[in-house]
């Protein structure tokens, strides 16, 4: 049993992590936590099928991912590629010139952590239709690379990159709409666009 | 060496660590020369970070890892 206490104790430092994406697929914590508690009684039955050696946060997210997809029914392997609008380039940073600067007046890394609140940055991944928002999740949140994902989605590396790209501009579209509902936003300082 | 349009186009695969080194280094070169495209490249790195930083800001719900060890050492017992 040595191997399997050593999973445990390996495995738990990931679970605060698995839980944040977890609820972020899931969007409620009940549901995240069994999807966890699931993915760790996997990861455990599956013990013997684990290299040692191998890298085991993105075997665990791995399992997360295929568990959440089967169980939710996701549409993931035969997405709808369109049940996301096509959001112009550089979205947001073509659009910083109509944010208040009088809100705006720490260094630009701050600035962007208090431009917009962990509710709007949560609430814009999580609108985001699931053949976009795990992707996102695993590469912005969980820093895993293109192949990693396209591993775990068993999808093409083309895929992973497109469905990153259009997820991103969406959310950042998303981003910049709840800055407006608050009043950070007057659209006439931007240049008028050809 | 890449042009402003190559590097805006790449800056995302840049960020990611996808790019070959070489690439990645000829991006690099036309950032430190552009200071349109650094600050764009800066724009979405600290995005990136904001990003990352406000959607792990989770508080674990009470108990939890406790029940997700108990959940295990059930397994263990065959009483799942
Ligand atoms: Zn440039």
């Amino acid at each position: 049993m040595g191997a399997r206490e050593d999973f445990t104790n390996d495995a738990m430092q990931y679970a605060p992590q698995l839980f944040a994406t977890a609820l972020r697929m899931t969007r409620n914590r009940a549901d995240a936590e069994d999807l966890v508690q699931e993915t760790f009684l996997k990861g455990w039955r599956a013990f013997d099928s684990y290299q040692q050696g191998t890298n085991l946060r993105a075997w665990l997210f791995r399992i997360m991912t295929n568990t959440f997809i089967n169980k939710y029914n996701s549409q993931q392997r035969r997405p709808q590629e369109t049940e996301l609008d096509d959001v112009e380039e550089l979205f947001l940073f073509r659009r910083m010139g109509a944010f208040d600067q009088s809100k705006m007046n720490q260094s630009a890394e701050d600035q962007m952590l208090e431009l917009f609140t962990d509710e709007e940055v949560k609430n814009a991944i999580e609108s985001l239709p699931e053949t976009f928002r795990i992707p996102v999740l695993l590469s912005d949140v969980e820093g895993f690379s293109y192949k990693e994902i396209a591993e775990m989605l068993e999808v093409p590396i083309g895929t992973v990159m497109s469905r990153l790209h259009r997820g991103r501009k969406a959310m950042q579209k998303m981003l910049y709409e709840y800055a407006k509902e608050r009043g950070l936003v007057d659209e006439s300082l931007l240049d008028p666009q050809d | 060496m890449a042009d402003c349009q190559e590097t805006l186009n790449e800056l995302e695969s840049y960020l990611d660590s996808e790019l070959s080194e070489g690439r990645a280094n000829e991006i690099i070169t036309h950032l430190k020369g552009c200071t349109d495209c650094q600050g764009a490249y800066e724009f979405h790195a600290d995005l990136r970070t904001a990003i990352k930083t406000k959607a792990t800001n989770e508080e674990l719900p009470e108990g939890f890892l406790d029940r997700l060890r108990d959940c295990l050492g059930d397994d263990v017992l065959g009483n799942d």
